[in-house]
């Protein structure tokens, strides 16, 4: 190994909180060598905890095989090995945790846990190059605006209710087109604009009222301008409260993170509304918006530095686990 | 509007001094207007906003900030007086307040100050609360401080006219998460006193009810995904 190279770190990450299994390996120099993922799809009907575990069981040697040839890495060279320990299905993020004990066991390397939120926004900034951010965080089921304040990750805003990908999910779903785009994509020969409940309490946003709304006028309005107010009052809401958590959090910069971020209409709302505060936005590229590996990896690289490795008896999952629970004791070293 | 005046075609009333605050949904510049001091609130267009939504949120919100504002006076409770209201501008000339927002000087406060405001403070969302309003925005941004130590309330845009729990409680969600993010660390001794406060004006039952139903909302918001994901 070049001397160059000696206190350059590399961690292996696993991710397995829903349907993804993946494993990633970074380095503290900021490289992703590695981003193996395998995703979970029922044949039918939502995600079950069970049948994903098993999955992610099935998978978990290949992928791992995968990664490190990908990295072309031995287990040996590895510094630490980081897992996701929440929050997620407690079935599958057993799996990731038996595997990287394993692991971490058998080389005698440091176990690192990673609060999968967290990961988020760390791979954010890593790829975006962004470094103090108000985030914007629409996975899945999740809708939170969060930023770095002292010493954690604080939630500043979020949906006292349904998720906004949920609402348009859904919405989609009942009308016959589908999921998000399909609502987005009619919005776009949407001519006419229906009021529909607007409702923000401070940085916090609430969409079940708007759904239900929403849903009454199918079929007694044209479905393309009912898309057109649905996704134009969803996606206000998010970007008044975003506004409000950048001005309240004195922030210059905003990071999506999540798959509405890949909205079109969404980032262009974000974008003007950052215009008029100086404010700059950064998206998540698609490969690293979902779950993956490599975030974990990534994130497991920073807390390593900054020592917040785990003991075995220590690193039982925590399916509740929330974001401004976790320490990001890197932040505080400028990292 | 009883006690507000409304005005039409966009005039500007008084000589604009300076801006003190670019919110995020309106500026609020100093006036001077025949030798009285005031502020004008004006909600500025969002370019982001589909223009009908813009236009309807700013007028609703103009016309219902001084729908609230009336009745807070009403109950006696401290927050800037309306002199005139300009809807087609979307903008109120409010009462100047000469003070601080809160959250930029309750860090340096000596605790038994930071006490005795969280329990004044406490005081007068329990009167607003049984007076039948929700904030809708309460956080220590939207509270100002005088040279004299008297908070007033501020920035009634997202507020309601209720009686809803649900409504009461997000406003007590809203504050704690405040401290929580920006003054973590006063922010148990604060919520004490806040809460202490609360109760002599709100009466200990009518506390009890709420405090149950701001727990109800923290498990619904946070564990969104895991609940999501679990079934």
């Amino acid at each position: 190994m070049a001397a160059s190279k000696l206190d350059e770190k590399l961690v292996l990450g696993i991710e397995s909180t829903a349907h993804t299994f993946g494993v990633g390996i970074a380095s503290s120099s900021g490289k992703i060598l590695a981003n193996v993922n395998y995703v979970y799809r029922p044949r039918e009907g939502g995600i079950h905890p069970r049948e994903a575990a098993q999955h992610h069981s099935r998978i978990a040697a290949k992928a791992l095989r995968e990664a490190l040839e990908q990295a072309g890495v031995k287990p040996v060279d590895l510094d630490g090995i980081a897992f996701s320990i929440g929050p997620g299905m407690g079935p599958c993020l057993r799996v990731g945790a038996t595997v990287a004990r394993a692991i971490a066991l058998r080389l005698g390397k440091p176990l690192i846990g990673v609060n999968h939120s967290v990961a988020h926004i760390e791979i954010g900034r890593l790829i975006t190059g962004c470094k103090d951010p108000v985030v914007l965080y629409v996975a899945g089921g999740n809708t939170m605006i969060t930023s770095y304040i002292d010493g954690r990750y604080r939630v500043l805003g979020e949906t006292l209710d349904i998720a906004a990908g949920n609402c348009l999910d859904v919405f989609g779903i009942k009308a016959g087109i589908g999921p998000m785009p399909a609502p987005e994509e009619y919005a776009r020969r949407g001519e006419r604009f229906h009021s529909l409940p607007y409702r923000v309490k401070g940085m916090d946003v609430s969409f079940s009222g708007l759904l239900t709304a929403a849903l009454k006028l199918l079929g007694e309005v044209r479905l393309e301008d009912l898309c057109l107010s649905i996704t134009e009052t969803v996606y206000s809401m998010l970007t008044e409260t975003l506004e409000r958590a950048l001005a309240y959090a004195e922030k210059e910069e905003i990071l999506l993170v999540g798959g509405l971020a890949r909205s079109r209409r969404l980032m262009e709302m974000i974008e003007e509304m950052a215009k008029l505060h100086d404010a700059k936005v950064y998206a998540v590229p698609p490969e690293y918006a979902g779950d993956n590996g490599a975030m974990i990896a990534w994130t497991g690289v920073l807390q390593l530095i900054a020592g917040q490795t785990l003991r075995i008896e220590d690193s039982r999952v925590r399916p509740r686990f929330r974001l401004d629970e976790a320490e990001a004791r890197w932040r505080m070293l400028g990292l | 509007m009883e006690d507000a005046r409304s005005i039409e075609g966009g005039m500007m009333i008084g000589e604009k001094l300076e801006v003190i605050r670019i919110g995020a949904e309106a500026i609020i510049s100093r006036l001077e207007w025949n030798g009285f001091k005031m502020v004008s609130k004006h909600r500025v267009p969002k370019p982001y906003r589909f223009p009908e939504l813009d236009r309807w949120i700013r007028d609703r919100r103009t016309l219902h900030e001084a729908r609230v504002i009336t009745s807070l006076r009403r109950l006696g409770i401290p927050c800037p007086a309306i002199l005139l209201m300009d809807r087609s501008e979307a903008t109120l000339y409010l009462q100047l307040i000469e003070g601080v927002e809160l959250k930029k000087v309750l860090d340096s406060l000596p605790a038994e100050e930071v006490e005795r405001l969280a329990n004044e403070l406490g005081r007068m969302v329990g009167r607003m609360h049984r007076g039948g309003i929700a904030h809708g925005d309460l956080t220590t941004s939207n509270i100002m401080l005088d040279r004299m130590g008297n908070l007033y309330l501020i920035d009634f845009g997202l507020s309601a006219i209720t009686d809803d729990l649900e409504e009461l409680a997000v406003d007590i969600h809203l504050l704690d998460r405040s401290l929580e993010s920006v003054h973590h660390r006063l922010r148990a001794a604060f919520m004490r006193s806040f809460l202490k406060g609360y109760a002599t004006a709100a009466g200990m039952d009518f506390l009890q009810t709420l405090i149950e139903k701001v727990k109800e909302i923290r498990s619904r918001g946070r564990y969104v995904e895991e609940r999501r994901k679990r079934h």
